[in-house]
């Protein structure tokens, strides 16, 4: 086992995610996947204090940029339909805005990649 | 004289006489033994009944004691068996959170906590096992725990915070306090009424107010929990009524275990009851640091997260410190991901700001990386694919290059 599973055998959290989420239902899969981007509407300070800490915590990761939901999900280490839950909810308060997914670039042409790669190797190596 | 002598019924009278002296005397005798014999009958009685009570007292104590004891042990594995579903349950949460099932889960996870705390209430009557360790928790955080362990904890809204921890020593006890009196809250006042938890620092410490909108109590309950609440409580679980009513006798257990007071003599603005929490500076401490920054430094993240999400932290441990002079404030991580995305999706004038530095051994280095990264992601054996330092090394530096 890892030592991911020796912390847990500790405790596990003490707030549980669906109080977190305040019971609230997964948003539609088509609203969030996990290349949504995500971003924080301007206005910092009209921020409601009365936002749980987890909620703070999103906006302030998604302040001045866009992020992908797998990202956050990845850095809050909360389960990802959570995280989710909470963006599904901050976007209807208007603190969030969403927007697809950047289209997947075609994949790349290998020779190209390596042409260019010897080029700069011959240049700088 | 004489013929008085001769007299026989001065015989008689005699005789008689002596006999009655005779019988009186007897019969003084007798009653005097019979009142003895009385006394020590009713010294007798008194023994046999105090022993008896005594007996009485005795067997029941031994008998409370062994409930208490099976009890005990019966709740502690409970109390156990819950504790390790919740694991399973964090696990799969996490597992599946990117699936619908995850909806479902919650709600085990609901029902497990709910069955967590009736053992472990039950298991505080019986002097047992509280629960595992915890850290060291915000105030905010412990009445959120003790929202999570009743059934409707949508009904109960925290309207204020204080900045304040309470000791790890603490944070179970008032967390399933707590939940007691809002299970109480929520159950007697109407499905469509909303309990209120208000958190104000007081000179004595800190208080949790509980205001529900529900019938409120009467003289007669409120005398009852009062009693409950003091010391004046029965131990163990008997005498907790039919049907048992655990929750004021486990509050009163914990209050006087762990030093913190609840009241609800009061009423609220609502009309029902108004609980009072009150925490002293003892149980209460500075608080916690944000757990997040030594979370996701965790050196084992989920392993059902996608390679993108992993390359975040080591790519930010592969930045220069320097370079980012902000970037440990509250969180740390999120400074990084300030540039990054932007520069993703070219938001301006900052993405001007970000272009690297770099040597051009560096550049090369990272191309070289780069090509290393996109072959291990075309590799077809899998293993060269979960190589978690390739996948991270090629997704990272992917994000560098543009």
């Amino acid at each position: 086992m890892n030592d991911a599973d020796k912390q847990d055998l500790e405790a596990t959290e003490l707030v549980r995610p669906y109080v977190i989420t305040n019971g609230r239902s997964l948003p539609r899969e088509s609203q969030f996947s996990l290349i949504t981007l995500v971003t924080a509407t301007a206005d910092e300070q009209q921020r409601p204090a009365r936002l749980s800490p987890e909620e703070q915590n999103l906006l302030r990761m998604c302040v001045g940029g866009y992020l992908s939901v797998a990202e956050i999900a990845g850095h809050t280490q909360l389960p990802i339909g959570v995280v989710k839950i909470l963006l599904a909810a901050l976007s209807e308060a208007g603190y969030l805005v969403s927007r697809p997914p950047v289209a997947r670039a075609p994949v790349a042409n290998l020779q190209l990649l390596e042409e260019v790669l010897h080029g700069l190797q011959s240049k700088f190596g | 004289m004489t013929q008085y002598i001769q007299n026989p019924a001065l015989w008689a009278l005699l005789v008689v006489t002596l006999v009655a002296v005779a019988l009186t005397v007897r019969q003084r005798g007798t009653a005097r033994k019979l009142r003895q014999e009385i006394a020590g009958l009713r010294n007798h009685y008194g023994e046999l009944e105090s022993q008896y009570s005594e007996s009485v007292h005795t067997a029941q104590r031994e008998a409370e004691g062994e409930t208490r004891t099976a009890l005990k042990s019966a709740m502690r594995t409970l109390q156990g068996l819950a504790a390790e579903q919740q694991r399973i349950i964090s696990g799969l949460q996490r597992k599946y959170g990117d699936s619908v099932m995850l909806q479902d889960l919650l709600e085990i996870d609901h029902m497990n906590a709910q069955f967590g705390r009736r053992a472990q209430s039950i298991a505080v009557l019986c002097e047992g096992w509280l629960g595992r360790h915890r850290d060291v928790a915000s105030v905010y955080d412990v009445v959120r725990s003790a929202q999570g362990r009743i059934r409707h904890f949508q009904r109960a809204q925290i309207l204020s915070k204080v900045d304040f921890g309470v000791t790890s020593r603490a944070v179970e006890p008032v967390a399933l306090a707590l939940a007691e009196l809002l299970d109480n809250a929520t159950s007697y006042s109407s499905p469509d009424t909303v309990v209120e938890i208000n958190v104000r620092t007081v000179p004595k410490g800190v208080c949790i107010v509980v205001d529900d909108a529900g019938v409120g109590m009467n003289e007669e309950e409120k005398a009852r929990a009062e009693k409950l609440l003091t010391s004046e409580r029965a131990t163990g679980v008997s005498g907790l009524g039919n049907p048992p009513q655990f929750g004021f006798a486990v509050i009163g257990v914990l209050c006087e275990r762990f030093g913190f007071t609840v009241s609800v003599d009061s009423t609220s603005p609502y009309g029902g009851v108004r609980a009072v929490v009150l925490l002293p500076d003892e149980l209460l401490t500075s608080m916690p640091e944000p757990k997040q920054p030594t979370a996701s430094v965790d050196p084992a993240p989920p392993r059902d997260v996608p390679a993108q999400v992993d390359a975040g932290p080591s790519a930010y441990e592969n930045e220069p410190e320097p370079s980012l002079p902000v970037a440990t404030t509250d969180d740390g991580l999120p400074k990084r991901r300030r540039k990054r995305p932007m520069a993703l999706v070219s938001t301006g004038p900052s993405a001007a700001s970000g272009t690297p530095k770099r040597r051009s051994e560096e550049t090369a280095a990272l191309m070289a990386a780069f090509k290393q990264g996109t072959d291990a992601g075309r590799a077809t054996h899998p293993e060269a694919a979960e190589r978690p330092s390739s996948t991270r090394d090629a997704s990272s530096e992917g994000h560098e290059v543009q």
